[in-house]
């Protein structure tokens, strides 16, 4: 599935009322380590229809960090229903970003 | 992204000095990331007996040796810090405070760092724990944090984020005096634990409790599984096989990271034998 860029506005509907798991990535243009966790996120996204990929950048929804608590980027977390139930903080391997979406 | 290295090795101790040599001799198109002073170590090393063809020398005189080689052989030295190794589909992209590499294969030589890490660290991991102010520092724009610094190059980051925090706290592990902006509250004291329930809410010092957001660990080198993620350790060292391979492939390792003897001349050994096995993957690719 393409990734989708989501912000405070659509946050709702696009992650907490998904009907399959959605992987998040907290990122900024800024952020060395996210452009490097990028490509991988894109080529997870494009595996499978099975969960969605979106993007948030973190310079623009400050309100979706502090109420994630996300406080370092990158940052991943896995929304299933509405709720988080996995989360990963800094560059991690493909493979563990993949078992974090077997949920 | 610039260009696209056969070979970027990681350290400048005899392990990865000797890597260089190798992939010289061996035409491969590389990049050696380290400093021109070698390695702390070697430099305070009294005297070294047990190095073949170099008996009764200092770590001084033995790092002129070196120096001499690398002269010799045209190899330079790349002064950045790499902060982060990911491996991507057939290569390995590499961040630094200076910018991104890629190569084909990684040798990692980064010696061994004996300090544990400390309470309270991965807890709150990402949660108020960070290892990089210039990535960070825009989550404290109205907080608190305190720096434990390490050297002092962490000064400068520091005062970065206190460019962007309410506060910043900045406590020296060195003996080095301080020189930062006035804004900044210097502490000298011991590190207990950093602590908080869902988010880090303190830190604890031997003499006293700071309240804060967050802490920043600006360590000299970070640990190998945490500069490169998905890399197997075992006993705190990277676990290879005799052809320092790592469990990832293309990723090699030597010298005191891969356990004792913690020697120079195995090291150099070793060195010797990640450069060879590296330039055997990359043929074997063609």
């Amino acid at each position: 599935m393409e990734i989708k860029h989501v912000n405070e506005a659509n946050f709702v509907q696009e992650v907490v009322e998904s009907d399959i798991p959605v992987l998040v990535d907290f990122y900024a243009d800024w952020c060395g380590p996210c452009k490097m966790l990028s490509p991988t996120i894109e080529k997870i996204a494009k595996e499978s229809n099975q969960y969605k990929v979106v993007k948030i950048n973190a310079d623009e929804s400050n309100r979706l960090l502090s109420r994630y608590n996300v406080a370092s980027i990158p940052t991943l977390i896995v929304f299933q229903a509405g709720k988080e139930v996995n989360r990963s903080v800094g560059l991690v391997p493909k493979e563990q970003i993949v078992k974090m979406l077997a949920v | 992204m610039s260009e696209r290295y056969d070979i970027a090795i990681i350290g400048s101790g005899p392990a990865g000095l000797s890597a260089a040599i190798n992939a010289r001799v061996r035409k491969k198109n590389f990049i050696l990331f380290g400093s021109q002073n070698f390695s702390e170590k070697l430099l305070k090393a009294h005297e070294i007996n047990n190095y073949l063809g170099l008996y009764g020398k200092s770590g001084k005189e033995m790092a002129e040796a070196f120096e001499n080689h690398l002269k010799a052989m045209d190899i330079q030295i790349t002064e950045e810090k790499v902060t982060n190794i990911y491996p991507m589909e057939d290569s390995y992209s590499l961040l630094t405070n200076e910018g991104m590499y890629e190569a084909d294969t990684v040798i990692l030589t980064t010696g061994v760092h004996f300090g544990k890490p400390l309470e309270g660290e991965k807890e709150f991991l990402g949660k108020g724990v960070s290892y990089c102010a210039t990535c960070d520092a825009m989550f404290y724009k109205e907080k608190t944090a305190a720096v434990i610094g390490y050297g002092k190059s962490d000064e400068k980051e520091a005062e970065f984020l206190a460019d962007v925090a309410q506060k910043v706290y900045y406590i020296p592990m060195y003996q080095d005096e301080v020189s930062m902006k006035e804004s900044i509250e210097v502490i000298r004291d011991a590190v207990v634990e950093i602590a908080g329930s869902d988010h880090v809410e303190k830190l604890v010092l031997k003499g006293q409790e700071i309240i804060v957001d967050g802490v920043f660990l600006l360590r000299e080198s970070v640990a190998a599984d945490q500069l490169v993620p998905g890399l197997v350790m075992e006993d705190n060292h990277v676990l290879v096989d005799r052809k320092m391979q790592t469990n990832l492939p293309g990723c090699f390792a030597a010298g005191d990271l891969t356990g004792q003897p913690y020697q120079y001349i195995k090291a150099a050994g070793e060195g010797n034998v990640a450069a060879l096995s590296a330039v055997n993957f990359l043929d074997s690719r063609k």
